[in-house]
């Protein structure tokens, strides 16, 4: 134990706090702010990945009408907006937001540190993701406009600039693609360390909070599966810029193999998103329902298994590829082996909430929107993962409903869940209750008038990427569904604005937020809203128990802090 | 912090891996057949590896935790590589 | 020395030595994505060993020899660290380095040689497959170098702190072990 009885090296800094704007709102290295760094950045891009899909929406549901403030787009642009909306979505608004902002804010704090162990490496982490938003940016703008090819790059379409008309563009996504991934590394490597060597005293590992948990194993997910689609990437950008053969079958090549690499990551990818979602909603379960989790060791190995699985289960995304047909089993096997873990959890969470003492504050209810909508993506997951089924379906609407019932609600409902509880911690300030609740309905009803109606198109066949459905004459009949969730899509994009607006307010003239508005238990309620550098004063805290000692029995408040010191009456000196 | 208050023999080491090159480059070069020759390069290449790994690297004297970032790795990069036979190896199910 | 649950923290185990060892293993994945794709291909393939045939086995010898003695000398280094010797750490970092920049020159005379020859990446799937991998590998090289002139150029703190030296050499061990197997993939063939 020798390394971490020592004060953190920032601690014999605190007499230097850094000050002026450049070290504290620049180049920060304390990872409060370089969470909000990454937040800002997610947030941007949230909006610039929220008006593409509202330009898609339109273009779908009114083909070749004017959009407003774009005019009239061809398919080489729907392409374009397809393509960035995903990219955009999953890797410069999910992960920063998720994974970059939340588990920045809450790893150290929740363990008891006062930075990660590695500040500095934080802040190139963070300036990394900026230059890829730089990069990413700029695609937009270069002639032949940006990547076009889906935000999964299939060759050969993405390989040969004379099939897109993009040159500049997609070598440009690639290149900020690549610079994501490294800014990720970097912040994976950053969490693992910190959680496996800087934890407080007494915090051991089945004592620290299940969301700390979900962030380690998507870091573990992430490090270890974009590997293989760094490999093929750069084989990609050769392809393009070389003329290597990688991708081209007739010089020996195969464009499959792409596939494979993408998916080996994509998939794990997916669990990369999800898993800090979760961490959120099973932090504020506990906390409104007055009960401990359920099942918390269980949680984590579910969660273990689930990501162990999730690299053996990519051929899923491949169905009807032209991959042999011999491993289509195997995957289906192991897709539906991944629902079990799952499963677990999700069940885990209801069992949570079972006489529980329930508070309907905004965060909850994020929560249990999170689960029912989650519950709905999963099972429809179960369709897409069997081979038989899937074989219809594949690269059908039905496929976007179910990514969006998922991903939606990991990245929205999820990160809501988050940004909720955790906002009067991050800003000192809480968010009005009443535009909470009016955001938080608004989203949910106009979510589902979106994209439910998404899975009846797919079934009838509507296939993704097509920006003309009614050039298809089995489609015509069904263009009311599409016309049905195109204003979805605008309510839920304007509903977004009363979040703004609540935010925008209580910045400004929120009520001042308690150091523990909640009364949760964990540690980053012991340190003030919002905390300062270092988070803690003299004394790091020390941690006596779990992390949801909700309603013991027998005592006098329905919640317990990890660090209060046990009682001393009727015990020996020097137990616990 | 330094892991190992133990040290390999490092010179010998690199002794036995000079060795072992010269095996692979002797069994490439000289006649014979060709099976064999690929086996005894790739058998030396592996030996090789584990050598630097376990001493150079110190994996020897390294805790669980260390071994199990350096498994795992190699575990799922094999996964892969299986899971690509069928389509770039066999070619896809005998016509 | 294992993870007990009950744990605070992992006891002998250094922050930035765990960190190095989680990056290697992000590397691991890389290079193994391409040596897989490589052996798939090749396995699955025809013609590829006529197209080795042009490559220079014996550059590629002397530089796996230079490379395997670099993980050597970096060792030494350590060693060299941990003791206090000063003059041996200079001297093993810096034959390290010039094993490296041998290697990397070694490598500009094959592709060189290779171009000119109308042997570019472009030319089939083995000579894209060979470019990416050697080349990749190469970059590898080139930023270990650098990371052990910064290595060198600050021994005072190394002979401090030789844990720098170490992980300095983790990483170079590393690329050794890549090239330990793409020497025979590529050349031996």
């Amino acid at each position: 134990m020798a390394v971490t009885t020592a004060a953190h090296p920032a601690v014999g800094h605190a007499a230097h706090a850094p000050t002026g704007f450049w070290r504290t709102c620049v180049f920060s290295t304390d990872h409060k702010i370089i969470a909000r760094q990454y937040l800002a950045l997610g947030v941007a891009w949230a909006l610039a990945g929220g008006l593409l899909a509202g330009a898609m929406r339109w273009q779908l549901a009114w083909p070749d009408t004017a959009i407003p403030l774009l005019g009239e787009i061809g398919p080489d642009t729907y392409n374009m907006m397809v393509t960035m909306h995903g990219t955009i979505m999953v890797f410069f608004v999910a992960m920063p937001i998720l994974l970059g902002a939340f588990g920045n804010f809450l790893i150290p704090l929740m363990i008891g540190a006062r930075d990660m162990v590695f500040p500095r490496l934080n802040a190139l982490s963070v300036w990394t993701f900026a230059a890829a938003s730089a990069v990413m940016l700029a695609s937009f703008f270069v002639p032949g406009g940006a990547a076009s090819a889906g935000w999964t790059g299939y060759p050969p379409l993405s390989a040969r600039v004379e099939y897109t008309g993009v040159e500049w563009g997609l070598n440009l996504w690639i290149l900020a693609l690549a610079l994501e991934f490294a800014s990720f590394l970097m912040g994976g490597v950053n969490y693992l360390t910190t959680a496996m060597t800087l934890r407080a005293p007494g915090l051991t590992l089945f004592r620290m909070p299940l969301v700390v948990w979900q962030q380690l194993v998507a870091a573990m997910l992430f490090l270890l599966s974009v590997g293989p689609l760094v490999a093929g990437a750069v084989m990609l950008l050769l392809d393009r810029t070389l003329g290597t053969a990688f991708y081209a079958p007739e010089m020996g090549g195969d464009p499959l193999l792409w596939q494979h690499l993408f998916w080996f990551f994509g998939h794990p990818e997916v669990y990369v998103v999800l898993l800090p979602a979760l961490g959120f909603v099973l932090e504020v379960l506990p906390v409104f329902s007055r009960k401990p989790v359920f099942g918390y060791r269980w949680i984590v190995w579910a969660t273990v298994v689930a990501g162990a699985l999730s690299f053996i289960v990519w051929a899923h995304h491949m169905f009807i590829s032209g991959m042999d047909p011999r491993l289509a089993m195997p995957f289906s096997v192991t897709t539906i082996l991944i629902s079990v873990p799952f499963a677990y959890i999700v069940f885990a969470m209801i069992a949570t909430l079972w006489r529980g003492s329930i508070g309907f504050e905004p965060p909850m209810l994020w929560a249990l929107g999170f689960l029912t909508m989650f519950i709905v993506g999963g099972l429809t997951g179960i369709f897409n993962g069997s081979a038989p089924a899937d074989v219809y379906i594949n690269n059908t609407y039905f496929v976007v409903a179910h990514f969006h019932y998922t991903l939606f609600s990991a990245v929205f409902f999820g990160g809501f869940t988050g940004v909720y509880f955790w906002f009067p911690k991050m800003f000192g300030r809480m968010l009005g209750p009443r535009l909470g609740h009016l955001h938080f309905w608004l989203t949910l009803i106009c979510f589902n008038v979106t994209f439910f109606p998404q899975h009846h198109l797919g079934l009838a066949g509507m296939v993704r990427r097509v920006a003309n459905p009614l050039q298809y004459d089995a489609l015509v009949p069904l263009q009311g569904l599409n016309v049905v969730s195109t204003w979805g899509a605008i309510g839920l994009l304007v509903a977004q604005a009363v979040f703004v607006a609540n935010v925008v307010v209580s910045l400004l003239a929120g009520r001042r937020a308690p150091a523990n508005p909640w009364q949760a238990n964990t540690l980053e309620w012991t340190a003030p809203s919002p905390p300062p550098h270092l988070n803690w004063g003299r004394d790091e805290p020390v941690v006596h128990r779990g992390p949801y000692e909700y309603s013991l029995p027998g005592a006098v408040d329905d919640w317990l802090p990890q660090d209060r010191p046990p009682a001393r009456a009727g015990r020996r000196p020097g137990t616990t | 912090m330094s892991s190992a208050r133990l040290h390999p023999n490092y010179t010998a080491v690199w002794l036995w891996l000079l060795a072992l090159l010269g095996v692979g480059l002797a069994a490439s070069l000289l006649p014979g057949g060709r099976v064999v020759a690929l086996a005894v390069v790739f058998a030396t290449a592996f030996v090789k590896a584990l050598l630097v790994a376990l001493n150079f690297m110190h994996l020897r004297f390294e805790s669980r935790v260390i071994y199990a970032i350096a498994l795992a790795p190699l575990v799922f990069a094999a996964i892969l590589a299986l899971a690509l036979f069928p389509d770039f190896v066999w070619h896809g199910p005998p016509r | 020395m294992s993870l007990r649950a009950d744990a605070r923290a992992l006891p002998g185990v250094s922050g930035p030595k765990l960190a190095v060892w989680w990056f290697l293993a992000s590397e691991i994945m890389v290079f193994g994505g391409l040596i897989a794709s490589y052996l798939v291909f090749r396995l699955g393939g025809t013609g590829w060993a006529e197209s080795a045939h042009h490559l220079s086995m014996p550059l590629a010898a002397v530089n796996t020899l230079v490379l395997l003695s670099s993980s050597y000398t970096i060792v030494r280094a350590w060693v060299a660290a941990e003791a206090g010797e000063g003059r041996a750490l200079r001297l093993n970092l810096a034959l390290t380095i010039l094993g490296g920049l041998v290697f990397l020159g070694l490598k500009a005379v094959e592709y060189t040689t290779e171009i000119a020859a109308g042997l570019t990446p472009g030319a089939g799937i083995f000579w894209s497959f060979y470019y990416t991998m050697t080349g990749l590998h190469g970059l590898h090289v080139l930023g270990g170098v650098v990371v052990n002139v910064v290595v060198l150029a600050t021994a005072r703190a190394s002979l401090a702190r030789p844990h720098r030296v170490e992980l300095a050499g983790l990483y170079w061990h590393f690329v050794d072990v890549v090239w330990i197997f793409l020497f025979p993939m590529l050349y031996l063939s």
